[in-house]
């Protein structure tokens, strides 16, 4: 039977939940294809998440169990999942777009020479298959039809509930040789970046920066100001900290910190959507951008079409006002 | 040492995206295009490697004339030479088409690292560098933050999710995709700008490389049916008015909060 393979991602010991909302999109392709769902767990002692994955709408699970497999290796991975495809002959191929799901998917997809998107936020599939994904760092939408079989896709994780059914489902072990040689990328160690003091997490009130500002004066100058005035913690967005202006500590997004501050005040800040991951489930955000169409205007409760330089100043101003008369 | 660079050239990051006719992509008619800026911090690390030591630094792009002032730019920043795949039978390939074009050229040039930024600013996909490092057979890691070298094996810092990094090893020719923020990019000087006009641009057709028929929009595996502004979500109240308007209203929402 035709099938369609959603390819796990175990992470201390569980299958992550990014994995169980490709079982929701990859049962929903099987349905309409009149296929089944079929799935594939990498590493080493991972019999008990396999087992959960069999059990929880993961079809037949095939398990490669393997001492070179106790860390992610691009090259590890890609033999275990070819070997995999070999055996279910899936139609589909699905991975989340993780770090690891952006490093192998498409290492994947050349080597079966198939049809490949990534980051997909969905996918329709009456009649023909259609994958949905943001272009332009979010500025358009587009839809994807693949031209070519089998097909692999990477999906954005959050981008669908989980599967939460249970199905029987069972686990299969998957045989494949590998040996170090064939390791060229090769883990080392796992660390993490050191925060510097500032800690965004905590804060009930930010009030963050972004490329509007135009040059990293501004951000002692007018955000700072206004950071200080409500008592809130200043943070910015990738761009400038890439640009050196400001250190990583105070960077709100995917790579950065993820934040849910009691007022979130973007300035000059479009919205891409590296920046709204990370800042989209503060209770209310209030954006000051001089274009209309900005992103981050679709996730802010209250927007100011305008010159940040003007306003901003002003809304300090008024605030220290205020706080002079309580 | 020998390292390609792949450079891409996408609409300005403040060009303004209209959907063209047909509805599958943008118009690009009068707007203005700049390198992929993901691929600027990778031809930096070219160029600082470069610096630090020998190797040649072959910047590659594909795509119209205006691809040009991309790959003169490059020189100018220090890049020695450009390979440029100018042909229509490229044009709207998907990313696996430009990874066969890449691998084509890295068969011929037999570099030891290629270093690309690790997605375009358009597409987005970040799919390119790993696919051609399958086709090329080199080794590869994405969204890389930092590289070492000593003796033949390349050190690479992977960003992974919440300021997580992972350290990995890689062994013989690699494809290295780097995230943005690794370094601070430098800017072509007068006198880089005055050298690169005598460095050479290398022109190439899709049959050059033996790829007729095997790239371009009529191969391409994954195709665009449409493209389309996000669909409106509720969206933010938009206060108008003058400034004391505007800031009174603010000053008004933060003391609804409880936060004044």
């Amino acid at each position: 039977m035709a099938s369609i393979l959603v390819v796990a991602e175990v992470q201390n010991g569980k299958v992550r939940e990014s994995s169980y909302e490709l079982v929701s999109f990859a049962r929903r392709i099987a349905k309409a294809q009149g296929s089944e769902v079929r799935s594939l767990v990498v590493g080493k002692g991972a019999n008990a998440a396999a087992e959960e994955l069999a059990k929880k709408g993961g079809g037949e699970v095939y398990l490669a169990d393997h001492e070179l497999l106790a860390h992610y290796s691009v090259d590890a991975f890609n033999r275990v999942v070819r070997a995999a495809v070999a055996a279910a002959s899936p139609s589909v191929i699905l991975f989340s777009h993780t770090p690891i799901g952006w490093d192998l998917a498409p290492r994947v997809a050349a080597g079966l020479d198939a049809a490949f998107v990534s980051d997909c936020f969905n996918v329709e599939e009456s009649g023909k298959l259609v994958f949905l994904r943001r272009i332009f760092n979010g500025k358009l939408d587009a839809r994807f039809v693949p031209a070519a079989s089998p097909v692999v896709a990477t999906f954005q994780p959050g981008a669908t509930s989980p599967f939460e059914g249970t199905a029987d489902g069972k686990v299969t072990p998957l045989q494949v040789a590998l040996s170090p040689q064939e390791l060229r990328a090769k883990f080392v160690e796992a660390r993490t970046v050191q925060k510097q003091g500032v800690d965004l997490s905590k804060a009930d009130i930010i009030v963050s920066g972004g490329r509007g500002l135009g040059v990293p004066e501004k951000f002692p100058e007018v955000i700072q100001p206004l950071a200080d005035a409500l008592g809130g913690a200043m943070g910015a967005s990738r761009p400038v900290v890439d640009a050196g202006w400001l250190p990583h500590a105070y960077q709100v997004g995917s790579s950065g910190q993820t934040v849910t501050p009691k007022l979130y005040i973007a300035a000059g800040i479009s919205g891409a959507i590296q920046h709204l991951v990370g800042m989209k489930n503060s209770n209310y955000i209030i954006a000051i951008n001089k274009d209309a169409d900005a992103p981050i205007f679709e996730v802010a409760n209250l927007g100011v079409v305008g010159d940040l330089f003007e306003i901003v100043p002003a809304l300090t101003k008024a605030i220290k006002q205020a706080k002079g008369k309580a | 040492m020998k390292i390609m660079v792949c450079l891409k050239q996408v609409p300005h990051q403040d060009a303004r995206l209209d959907v063209r006719a047909d509805g599958t992509w943008i118009q690009e008619e009068n707007i203005k295009f700049e390198i992929n800026s993901y691929d600027t911090y990778a031809l930096e690390e070219a160029l600082r490697i470069k610096d630090a030591g020998q190797a040649e630094v072959v910047v590659v792009s594909i795509g119209p004339d205006r691809v040009t002032q991309s790959l003169r730019t490059a020189l100018g920043m220090g890049a020695d030479r450009a390979i440029h795949v100018k042909d229509p039978e490229a044009d709207a390939s998907d990313p696996l088409g430009v990874a066969k074009i890449l691998a084509a050229i890295a068969k011929a040039e037999n570099p030891d690292l290629i270093l690309m930024g690790l997605m375009a600013e358009d597409g987005n996909s970040a799919a390119v560098p790993p696919m051609l490092a399958e086709l090329a057979g080199f080794a590869s890691t994405t969204s890389v933050m930092k590289v070492t070298r000593s003796n033949g094996t390349v050190r690479a810092e992977r960003e992974l999710e919440g300021g997580a990094l992972e350290v990995v090893d890689l062994t013989g020719p690699s494809v290295l995709s780097v995230q943005t923020g690794i370094n601070q990019v430098r800017y072509a000087s007068l006198k880089g700008i005055m050298a690169a006009k005598k460095k050479p641009i290398d022109t190439k057709s899709v049959a050059d490389l033996g790829l007729s028929g095997k790239v371009g929009a009529a191969a391409a595996k994954i195709k665009i049916e449409k493209v389309y502004p996000p669909p409106k979500g509720k969206g933010a109240e938009i206060v108008t008015g003058s400034t004391d308007e505007i800031v009174s209203k603010l000053v008004g929402k933060i003391k609804e909060l409880g936060l004044l």
